[in-house]
């Protein structure tokens, strides 16, 4: 068998480094995440006192095992691609990613369901404060991340004489456009508890610069690659293997940003969210709210963004 | 600054909003100038229709509490109400003191009643 190439180390270093990642969140936050708000809760949903005592030790098992299960897939898909060198298959990690967000949301889906029968509240408030985009949305980096990916068009479309595959500079620029779900984020919210209204607003609007801040690492992510893509296909030979590792090396900086967005986000999530009501958790007559994962204009851009990723990995893959 | 809304309420919701920011006017809390969020964000924080809100943003014009820049949203324009009509006024007063007298309260204690309930509006908002 032939020594690993130097690409193939850098797939096999980011890798793996994604890998311990991924396994130290969940090691540090999943795996107590239904305890996040506190014993009266799992996942957010509102639990008699004694519940922990009962069923939902079962209720913690099955969310670990299916924690364990879906972590289980990637280590193995990881190992067939690594033991038969078949690096190529590597983007079809993020079909994992899919299958993580889908059986999280199934999961919350059916806890809702079966243990949802949380009391109505007796008041409900809402603050009233607007939410301009400008105060969520940093619009200069948002123009300088257009900026990037137009830069990046520019470069690749003025490659002439060489032959293009815009495939993949395709599906990074459809990974980038996360501004509507920013928008939505910024826009969607629900009723407050009307005790500790104050607390409850500061949680639902940590929770939205969160989910912003995380929107933001990817995006940019996304766009480090585009850009170090189109710098590839205009550069002598000679200077591509140092702009690899460059472009890697400002990849995996803005990938330590993410992960470091990520949980330092939910380590302030878990402390503001201490024994409050997660947004869109209770009931009350008005209706549960509009908050992200309820809302249907959310849900119409996630499948066409999410669909659109799914459709230019396979033909990248199959064609 | 919140708006309380109580689930049991007979009220219907555009009411509650209604007489919520009045309330949060009355007491001081909504000064002249400040902002009321758009219709768009409190429906959709609520969870109710569009236009539950927009009635109650439109009463809330026709009274002359709140201003609707088209574009910028309901600023709150004034702390008195622009139409003062007696009728409007001391009838639901007339029913309320009816009603507490019917429960059996003397006329001491209504206006102590009444009284305290006004002192707690004041000291809310620290009106004036």
């Amino acid at each position: 068998m032939n020594a690993p190439t130097e690409f193939e180390w850098m797939i096999l270093s980011s890798t793996l480094l994604i890998f311990l990642v991924i396994v130290y969140g969940l090691v540090k936050y999943l795996w107590k995440q239904p305890l996040q708000n506190g014993p009266g809760y799992f996942l957010g949903i509102e639990v008699p006192e004694d519940f922990y005592e009962g069923s939902g030790k079962v209720w913690l098992k099955s969310y670990r095992a299916m924690l364990v299960a879906l972590h289980l897939i990637l280590a193995v898909f990881f190992g067939i691609c690594f033991a038969s060198r078949r690096l190529d298959l590597i983007p079809l990690c993020g079909f994992w990613a899919l299958l993580d967000v889908v059986a999280m949301l199934a999961f919350h889906a059916w806890t809702r369901h079966r243990l949802g029968a949380n009391p109505p509240v007796r008041a409900a408030a809402i603050a009233l404060e607007s939410r301009r985009l400008g105060d969520y949305i940093n619009w200069p980096l948002e123009a300088l991340s257009a900026g990037f990916i137009a830069i990046s068009w520019w470069f690749l479309l003025r490659a002439d004489g060489m032959r293009i595959d815009l495939l993949s500079p395709l599906l990074m620029t459809w990974a980038t456009l996360v501004l509507p779900s920013k928008i939505l984020l910024v826009r969607s919210g629900s009723p407050l508890s009307a005790e500790r209204a104050e607390e409850h607003f500061r949680y639902q609007d940590a929770l939205r610069r969160i989910g912003i801040s995380q929107l933001n690492a990817w995006g940019w992510g996304c766009v480090v690659m585009l850009f170090g893509v189109a710098l590839g296909r205009n550069c002598s030979p000679a200077v591509i293997p140092f702009l690899r590792w460059t472009v890697v090396g400002v990849f995996l900086a803005i990938f330590a940003t993410m992960i470091f967005t990520v949980f330092s986000g939910m380590r302030l999530a878990a402390t503001v969210g201490r024994d409050l009501r997660p947004p869109g958790s209770f009931a009350t007559p008005f209706g549960r709210g509009a908050w992200i994962w309820k809302s249907r204009s959310f849900m119409i851009w996630y499948i066409i963004w999410v669909s659109g990723i799914v459709a230019l990995v396979l033909y990248a893959q199959f064609r | 600054m919140f708006l309380t809304l109580q689930t049991n309420d007979k009220r219907p919701i555009y009411q509650q909003i209604t007489d919520g920011i009045k309330s949060l006017i009355a007491g001081g809390n909504l000064r002249e100038g400040m902002m009321l969020p758009s219709v768009r964000q409190v429906a959709g924080d609520l969870g109710v229709n569009l236009n539950t809100v927009a009635v109650a943003y439109r009463q809330l014009q026709d009274e002359g509490f709140v201003t609707v820049r088209h574009g910028s949203g309901a600023v709150i324009a004034s702390r008195t109400a622009r139409r003062i009509d007696e009728a409007d006024i001391y009838q639901p007063l007339r029913t309320a003191l009816t009603q507490l007298l019917l429960s059996g309260l003397t006329g001491r204690e209504i206006e102590e009643t009444v009284r305290l309930e006004l002192a707690l509006l004041q000291q809310k908002g620290g009106a004036q």
